[in-house]
């Protein structure tokens, strides 16, 4: 190798390891202290995790309550996700599809409610969510959840299926199928990395949502992964130790999650789904 | 006996302030090759389209065996339509994309595999029938294309634009394989083309369209020899008929154009001289001569020999005569020409057609001539 070509490549493994350590040191810490005691980390808060305390797991699970935690949030958000699929899909293939009247404005207003901040609705939502006895309930906070995610899915999924050329419609109808069986068995199929992209997004933002969550649940029994984990950031003392091991058991399903549909979207990718 | 029938059929998109199709009337027969020919926006594939029920009617009856189908769903009307961009489903393979329709219908799954194999054998698809349309050549996508509207054995095929998606090359075998199938498939078949080649070598008769309405309906060589108007004349044909301004006058016995220069006797004139304000002269390439005298019977033009292009089997010369007017001469391929002297272009009178220059409509032509002569005689 000539020795710019070596001078070339190590400054780009430098800068790749700079950035590497930059974007999983925090990650590689939290995991660290997930198996240390608080007590451990006081004294030396980087030390590499020896012993080992693996019994941290079952302990957070079990006794700390993270077994309840954890099944309401995969609850809320899995119903969330598929629902947000479903009409999310529906709609954008509407909105892409159909020429009807104020196709676009019914768009744009949807679109348009992206721009506000969570913090502006919440209050009115608290004050519906009471009144129709939603407050504090699994049911409330998935409605919500859709709620807010609906117009970025539509939006992505919109800009997809736009793209689907209508030829394809067409040949369909042509073939004797009816609007609700291409949608099912031309758009949606076409359209999976889309959808795989959403679910993912969806997935992800609604599994680490703390504020709708935190305003809108306060019974014990409802309580979702990321209130679960604040429970131990007391005003005098931070259980350091359990909050490293819960983030890790919270950490779980989102990459299963990005596994599984990565590897969806990146088949689509190369599969050249539209062309 | 599929007999698709078009009777003043029209149609208006959305706010449109102008008929897209316009009282298009037409009886397709049993079996026969049609094509919608002219340039693009002339309403020929919206005209299809409604055939195949992809788009309302306005105004006017559609019937196939002679049963009114306007209101009846594209499914209903046992049509199978080849698209211009194959539109073949992406995430199916070759076979499911050949037996979607079939599934529909509810043929059972031993029946769709024998269809489905005995297509792809005829199509020569056989190897290729697990593997996704991205990973197939243009020209196996559009046989996919193909297979798909075959295997369902509808009553009409719609082609639109099936071959413009290919290269020169393959575009000229599939279409002498597209010619091969109607002969034996014996169906009924509508096919969209911009293309003349194709028009002419495949249709058994040609609908040319101009702006939403029928400018001829006609067999592709009565059509070309006998143009109802300016449009179709220009049209048809490569290089394009070559048209001149000519003035109308009189020399006693007849009606006598002018143009460039050399007057010319019209034999005969489908309207009365009278009623005419401007006419145009036009003559196909391959008629004109070049000509050492002028000769009886003949149209002869002076003029500058601008550019000689020379194609191989033929050359075709561009002469500018009086008044700036560019004509093309279509020679054979070893004429020995250069460019920059005068020449003489001779036509003969035969072939020369007559256009009202403000309706466009042909008012006299040779084959008008010979006829009126005969009946005279």
């Amino acid at each position: 190798m000539r020795p710019a070509a070596i001078l070339q490549r190590s400054l780009l493994l430098v800068a790749l390891s700079v950035y590497t350590a930059f974007a999983a040191g925090p990650f590689v810490w939290a995991a660290m202290m997930s198996l240390r005691t608080t007590s451990e980390i006081s004294r030396n808060h980087f030390a590499l995790p020896s012993p080992a305390h693996w019994e941290k797991f079952p302990q957070a699970w079990f006794n700390s309550n993270y077994s309840v935690y954890f099944s309401n949030s995969l609850i809320i958000v899995v119903t969330a996700v598929v629902i947000l699929t479903l009409i999310g899909s529906m709609a954008a293939h509407c909105f892409a599809r159909y020429r009807f009247r104020l196709n676009r404005v019914l768009y744009f207003v949807i679109f348009s409610t992206l721009i506000f901040p969570p913090q502006i609705t919440i209050i009115s939502l608290f004050q519906i969510l009471v009144q129709y006895g939603l407050y504090n309930s699994k049911l409330g906070l998935t409605m919500v959840y859709v709620a807010i995610q609906l117009p970025l899915t539509i939006y992505i999924l919109e800009s997809f299926f736009a793209r689907i050329p209508s030829d394809l419609f067409d040949a369909a109808r042509m073939d004797g199928f009816s609007d609700w069986e291409i949608f099912w068995r031309v758009s949606f199929p076409i359209a999976l990395p889309a959808i795989a992209t959403t679910v993912i997004l969806n997935f992800i933002l609604l599994w680490n949502e703390f504020l709708y969550a935190v305003v809108l649940i306060t019974d014990e029994a409802n309580r979702t992964l990321p209130l679960g984990i604040q429970r131990f950031m007391g005003d005098q003392l931070e259980d350091i130790g359990m909050i490293a091991t819960g983030l890790m058991i919270a950490i779980v399903p989102v990459i299963v999650v990005y596994a599984f549909f990565s590897e969806k979207l990146i088949q689509g990718m190369t599969a050249g789904a539209v062309k | 006996m599929a007999v698709v029938t078009l009777e003043k059929l029209s149609k208006r998109f959305d706010r449109a302030s102008e008929n897209a199709v316009h009282e298009v009337s037409l009886e397709i027969a049993h079996g026969e090759l049609m094509v919608f020919l002219g340039p693009s926006g002339c309403g020929k594939t919206t005209t299809l389209r409604m055939i195949a029920g992809l788009e309302s009617i306005t105004s006017g009856t559609l019937a196939i065996e002679r049963r009114p189908v306007n209101h009846i769903p594209a499914k209903d009307r046992n049509i199978a339509m080849v698209f211009q961009s194959y539109a073949l489903y992406p995430h199916m393979s070759v076979r499911g994309n050949l037996g979607f329709g079939l599934r529909r219908r509810s043929v059972d799954r031993a029946e769709i595999a024998r269809r489905v194999t005995e297509v792809a054998a005829t199509l020569g698809l056989s190897e290729l029938l697990d593997r996704r349309p991205h990973a197939l050549s243009g020209g196996q996508r559009q046989r996919v294309a193909l297979g798909r509207a075959i295997v369902r054995d509808p009553a009409v095929f719609l082609f639109d634009e099936p071959l413009s998606n290919l290269d020169a090359a393959l575009r000229a075998s599939t279409r002498q394989e597209l010619a091969r199938l109607h002969d034996r498939l014996g169906a009924t078949m509508i096919y969209v083309t911009h293309d003349q080649v194709e028009a002419m070598t495949l249709g058994d008769r040609i609908c040319l369209m101009d702006r939403g309405r029928v400018a001829q309906v006609g067999a592709p060589m009565e059509v070309y020899h006998r143009p109802a108007n300016l449009f179709v004349a220009r049209f048809l044909g490569a290089p394009p008929m070559n048209i001149l301004e000519a003035a109308l006058g009189s020399d006693g016995i007849g009606p006598v154009a002018s143009v460039g220069g050399a007057a010319v006797r019209l034999a005969s004139l489908l309207r009365p001289a009278a009623s005419l304000r401007r006419i145009l002269i036009g003559f196909r390439p391959e008629k004109a001569r070049f000509v050492n005298a002028p000769s009886a019977d003949t149209l002869a033009l002076r003029g500058e020999l601008k550019l000689v292009e020379r194609l191989g089997a033929e050359t075709v010369g561009t002469v500018s005569v009086t008044s700036g007017t560019e004509i093309l001469v279509r020679t054979p391929g070893d004429a020995r020409l250069t460019a920059g002297g005068t020449v003489l272009v001779a036509v003969p009178h035969d072939d020369l057609y007559v256009f009202d220059a403000d309706t466009g409509q042909t008012i006299g032509s040779s084959a008008v001539h010979t006829q009126t002569e005969t009946n005279a005689a």
